[in-house]
Order: structure tokens, then C-alpha cells, then sequence
């Protein structure tokens, strides 16, 4: 009974020795799950919280790379990904609220009366 | 944390005691609250049961056990029954990583007398107290009634406004020792005031070197904004009862309303233990170095174990005072002020404080800058 | 099985449900407080990684800020049934689940390629602490003052732009 191909590991316990592909796996995980968020949600605030997820997901990447390559530059994106993060969902939130107004409903079709 | 059993042992039951002695000083501050109001607003105060009123606490106890479990119709029950578990999880997560008393050496063993000690304590806290919204936001939304939501919805928007006071004011602070870690700001103010200015030392034997006597603007921002981190009077808009009824815990009663007591006198404690670490030297003795009260702890006990657990005890009994006396102001002030109005909460926060808090960060980097410069 | 193993894991199946809750859960409240447990599980798993000030600042700015903000709006909305939680549309699904899938495949292939990291181990641990935090300072204020400032012009920007639209026809403060 073979479980998953394990020839690219080093020769250690993938359950037991964490390594730098645990957290990338991981990360790709949260990214995919985030995707799929934004693309079969129709409400536009949980769509805009797939993208946080979306964002995170990357984060951990960042920082797990920056952890093995025993550098701080992956850190120092992950400040930039936060604050370009907390500015963007600052203005889908704002959007979502001047929608709402109008046609008290928050889907994401709403979206295309944005112009004008 | 531990390398052995016993050290994992040891710190094991102390993240117990600290949760315990948080809770438990819940029903002192409670009574205490009720005496303090009586007393300043020239009222007596629970005085029947017992001597004092002391047994009044138990008679809430019993009252807050044996009332009815019941939850609103329209109730979302698990946001309903989750928000004041909830409620406990910042003030007992952020209390637990104040240092209380001086590390205890036992042997080849060294036991921080805190929960645990973390290189970015500050950090930490503010992070975990900024997840008391949550709590809030569910018990509104959960309750199901218009009351609750709009007090929730006022003490959300409350807390993030003022919790960019908060930090901000606390970005001095953290220039000035160039640490986040509270247990190496505790030492940098130990003893009589000494500090380096243009390559001289200055030094007075008459001031204690605690950080209010550097950033007493920062002193008075930080306290300010605690007051509405915990939704104490003046900033408990979000239980104004002459406009909400009782704010985000209208629909609740018996243990549930006591859940949500603890966990604000855990912020009250929270915000009391932080101005005694950032301003007014933590744990040590005004004027003391932890050096000299080993010393003098030296002379009584006679072996290191027995000197190192006194000083330790000694220095858990000044910090007590310290936390006992925030505490008393923060009751103080309750029964003195009067509640703001929502306006003027939101211009406080953003038009005074913040700006404020933003000057003192700048001017302490210049000062700060221009003190350590070699001209 | 070690605890840093033992830690891992658990946070990876914290982040990893309450992810999964975030985009399956039909009530926007719901999902957003799960958002919120995901992103303290990520922020343990910076802690795990080292990063403990990215840690605390992840805790402070998602979940303490942003995800309070998501959570007021949809109370101040007041969503009571969402009456339908995925799009319509049984094909063009079917096709966003296939892109999600090859997505992922992709991903997969990436990694199981490019495993030369794979299997460095820890570093030295000289950055951590309160030094790492410096370091991290310093960097943003040597190397990477440029995208410092341009955040700080973004930021201001962002932050006009919003109160624009909040103050648009039919606002809260709008004038009638």
C-alpha cells in the first residue's frame, strides 16, 4: 500500500519533521480554498473575505520562506500585502455599503450599475 | 516553555493560578465598586449581609447561579451562548503576560512570575485585547433585539477608534526602552532616576525612574483610551441605559451577565497591570533596584532559594498595590464622571487623541534621536 | 510525535476548516467569524515560524481591524436569509471548480518540482526576538523605504477615497 510519492522528500518523517513544504502545501491549500470562495460566492462581502483569505495564504508563504532562506525580506512583504489588504478592504466595504443603499441587497451581479 | 517535567509541571499550574487569581479578584472588585459608589456618592452601599457587606458576594453568587437559564426567541443560540465565553478570552490571555513579581531562581530552575514571557509582549496584548470586539458584536447580533445591536455596533466602533490612541501612544514608550518585552522595561526603570543625555549622565536621587516621569502625555493617552478599550464610564456608550436599556447584554442574565462582568474587570486589570509596567516601574519598589532587595532579602533568609522566593514576594506585593491602586481609580472615576455623548466620544478619539498621540511619537524619536546622537 | 509537529498540525486543521467554513457557511456572519479564527490560526503559525511580531501584527491589523470592520457591516446589514449562497449556473460551476482544481494541480506540481528547500533545515535561529524585530525595522527604513512611502501616499489616498464614497447621495451623513 503506497501512500503519497515521497522520492522528493529527504529521507525523514513527513509527519513528524516539519519542513519548509509543509507550510507551502499548506498555504497553497488556503489560497485554492480562497479562489473558489471568490469565484462561487455571489455575496460581495464574502467574496471580499475569500481575497483576505487569498491574501493570507500568501503571507504564509512569505514568511515560511523567509524563515528557510534565513532572510527578513519576506517579512517585510508581508507588511506591505497587510496594509495593501486592510486598504483594499476598506473599499470594497465602502462600495458594498453604497450598493447595499440602493438596492438592499449585497449580491455581486449588483455590481455591474456601479457606473456613473 | 519547560525543558523537564517538573519545570513543564510548575509552569503548567501557574498559567492556572494567574486565570485564578483573575477571577477571583473579581468579587473584591465587585464589592469594592459597590462600597467605593456608596462612599463617594454619599450613599451606603450594600451593608446588611455580614460585616461590611463582605457576604454580599456570596448572596450575588448564589443569586447569579439560581437564575433563570432562559434565551430570547429571536436569538441566534449559539452566538447567544458562545459571546460570553468569549468574553473571558482577552482580559485572561492578555493579564497572563504581564510580569508580576520578580523571576523566582529555585535551584538550577528560573521561573518568570507571569503566565509567559514573550519577546513581543506588547504586541501580544494589544492583540489579544483587540479581540474583545468580537465578543460584543456577537452578544448584540446574537441577542436579537435592536438594543443590543445598536449598543454593539456603538462599542465596536468605539474600540477600533480608540485603539489607535492606544497603540500609538504606546510607540514612545517603546522607542524609548527599545524593547517590546515588558519584564526588560520593568528593569530599565528600576531605582532612583538616571539617564544619558549628550554623552553626560544625569542622575536625581529624589525621582523613582519610571517611564512617567519620560512620556506623561503617553501616561495620560494610554489611560484615557483603556477606559473605552473596557467600556467603563465615560466611554460605556455601548451600555448607555438611558438610550439602550443595558447596551449589548440587555438579554442577558444569572451566569451569562456575570461571564460578561469578569471579562471587563479583566480589562479594567489588563489596562491597570500595563500602566504600572509602562509608567510606574512594574513590580519593583520605587526607588529600589531588584539588586538591592535581594540583598536585603539575602539578609533575612540566609540561602539564594530563600532570598530569591522573598524578593520574589516582596516585589508580587508592590505590584499588587499598583495594579489595587489603577483599579481604585478606575472605580473612582466611574462613580465621578458623567457618560459622553456619541459625538463627542468620536471627536475625542479621533480630533484630540490621535493627533495627540502622534505628536508624542514624533517628538520623543526626534528627542530621543537627538539625546543618543554622539554631536 | 514532537510538539512543534504536534503544533503544526493542529493549527494547519484550525486554518484549514475554518477556511474551508469561511467559503461553504451560507451566513455571511457565520463566515466572517470563522474568517476570524483562520486568521488567528495564521497568525500562531507565523509565531511558529518565528515571525512573532508579524504574529502580533496580523492579530492586531485582520483580526483585531478589518474583520471587525466585515463583521459590523454585515450586522449593520442585517442579512437575515441569503437567498442563495453560490452562483447559478450548473456549467459555468462546474468550469470554476475545474480552474480551482487545475489550480491547484498546478500548484501541487510546483511544489513536488521545486523541493531544493525542501530539505534545508531550521536556520540558526539568530533572528529572532526583539532583534529580528529591529532588523525588520531596519530594513523597512533602508532597503524598502521606497515602498514605505508609497503605502503611506496609498493609505492616505485610500483613505479620502473612502470617505467620498461614504459621504455619496443617500449616506448616513448625507444632507437631505
Amino acid at each position: 500500500m503506497h501512500v503519497a510519492k515521497v522520492e522528493h522528500m529527504p529521507s525523514t518523517n513527513i509527519i513528524t519533521h516539519i519542513g519548509l513544504n509543509h507550510y507551502l502545501v499548506l498555504s497553497a491549500l488556503l489560497f485554492v480554498i480562497g479562489m473558489a470562495g471568490v469565484l462561487l460566492r455571489r455575496n460581495v462581502i464574502v467574496l471580499l473575505m475569500s481575497l483576505e483569505l487569498m491574501l493570507n495564504a500568501v503571507n504564509i508563504s512569505f514568511v515560511a520562506f523567509g524563515k528557510y532562506l534565513d532572510k527578513l525580506d519576506g517579512q517585510v512583504l508581508v507588511f506591505f500585502v497587510m496594509t495593501v489588504a486592510a486598504a483594499e478592504a476598506a473599499v470594497g466595504l465602502a462600495i458594498a455599503v453604497s450598493i447595499f443603499k440602493r438596492y438592499k441587497e449585497v449580491d455581486i451581479r449588483f455590481f455591474e450599475h456601479l457606473k456613473g | 516553555m519547560g525543558s523537564d517535567a517538573f519545570e513543564i509541571t510548575i509552569n503548567g499550574i501557574k498559567l492556572v493560578l494567574v486565570f485564578l487569581l483573575m477571577v477571583q479578584a473579581v468579587p473584591v472588585l465587585v464589592w469594592l465598586e459597590r462600597r467605593g459608589s456608596g462612599f463617594i456618592q454619599n450613599r451606603f452601599g450594600p451593608n446588611r449581609v455580614g460585616p461590611l457587606g463582605l457576604m454580599q458576594l456570596l448572596a450575588d453568587a448564589v443569586k447569579f447561579l439560581t437564575k433563570e437559564e432562559f434565551s430570547p426567541k429571536a436569538a441566534t443560540k449559539l452566538l447567544f451562548y458562545a459571546a460570553p465565553v468569549f468574553a473571558l478570552i482577552p482580559g485572561t490571555l492578555g493579564f497572563a503576560a504581564i510580569p508580576m513579581s520578580s523571576p523566582l531562581h529555585w535551584g538550577n530552575y528560573v521561573f518568570p512570575i507571569q503566565g509567559y514571557n514573550m519577546g513581543v509582549g506588547i504586541v501580544f496584548i494589544l492583540g489579544v485585547s483587540s479581540l474583545a470586539a468580537y465578543t460584543i458584536l456577537m452578544a448584540g447580533w446574537g441577542s436579537g433585539n435592536k438594543y443590543a445591536l445598536m449598543g454593539a455596533l456603538r462599542a465596536s466602533a468605539q474600540t477600533i477608534s480608540y485603539e489607535l490612541a492606544l497603540g500609538l501612544s504606546l510607540v514612545g514608550i517603546i522607542m524609548m526602552y527599545g524593547t517590546f518585552n515588558l519584564s526588560e522595561m520593568i528593569s530599565a526603570q528600576e531605582g532612583t532616576m538616571v539617564f544619558h543625555a549628550f554623552g553626560n549622565t544625569v542622575s536625581t536621587g529624589w525621582l523613582p525612574n519610571w517611564g512617567i516621569f519620560y512620556q506623561p502625555l503617553a501616561a495620560v493617552l494610554f489611560f484615557s483610551a483603556t477606559f473605552a478599550e473596557s467600556n467603563r464610564i465615560p466611554f460605556d456608550l455601548a451600555e448607555g441605559e438611558a438610550e439602550l436599556v443595558a447596551g449589548f447584554h440587555t438579554e442577558y442574565g444569572g451566569f451569562k451577565m456575570l461571564l460578561f462582568f469578569i471579562g471587563e474587570y479583566g480589562h479594567m486589570m489588563v489596562a491597570s497591570g500595563l500602566m504600572a509596567t509602562f509608567f510606574f516601574g512594574g513590580y519593583n519598589i520605587p526607588w529600589t533596584t531588584t539588586e538591592q532587595v535581594y540583598q536585603w532579602a539575602m539578609g533575612i533568609a540566609g540561602t539564594a532559594d530563600g532570598a530569591s522566593a522573598l524578593t520574589s514576594l516582596v516585589h508580587f506585593l508592590s505590584y499588587m498595590i499598583k495594579l489595587g491602586a489603577f483599579l481604585w481609580i478606575f472605580i473612582w472615576i466611574r462613580w465621578t464622571l458623567p457618560r459622553f455623548r456619541y459625538d463627542q466620544l468620536m471627536d475625542l478619539g479621533w480630533k484630540t487623541m490621535l493627533p495627540w498621540a502622534l505628536a508624542n511619537t514624533v517628538i520623543s524619536a526626534v528627542v530621543i534621536f537627538a539625546v543618543s546622537y554622539s554631536w | 510525535m514532537t510538539a512543534d509537529s504536534f503544533i503544526f498540525w493542529m493549527l494547519a486543521a484550525v486554518t484549514l476548516c475554518s477556511g474551508l467554513a469561511v467559503v461553504l457557511v451560507a451566513n455571511p456572519i457565520y463566515s466572517a467569524l470563522c474568517l476570524a479564527m483562520t486568521m488567528v490560526g495564521v497568525s500562531a503559525l507565523f509565531a511558529t515560524l518565528g515571525a512573532y511580531f508579524i504574529a502580533g501584527v496580523q492579530m492586531i491589523v485582520y483580526a483585531g481591524a478589518v474583520l471587525v470592520l466585515f463583521v459590523m457591516v454585515l450586522m449593520l446589514f442585517d442579512l437575515k436569509t441569503e437567498l442563495g449562497t453560490f452562483s447559478r449556473g450548473k456549467i459555468s460551476g462546474l468550469l470554476k471548480i475545474a480552474t480551482v482544481g487545475v489550480l491547484a494541480g498546478f500548484l501541487a506540481g510546483v511544489f513536488s518540482m521545486s523541493s531544493e528547500l525542501a530539505g534545508k533545515s531550521e536556520s540558526a535561529g539568530a533572528l529572532a526576538g526583539t532583534e529580528a524585530s529591529k532588523t525588520l525595522g531596519g530594513l523597512l527604513f533602508t532597503k524598502y523605504i521606497l515602498g514605505f512611502e508609497a503605502l503611506g501616499v496609498l493609505l492616505l489616498v485610500i483613505a479620502i477615497g473612502v470617505v467620498g464614497l461614504a459621504r455619496s447621495k443617500g449616506g448616513t451623513h448625507a444632507k437631505h
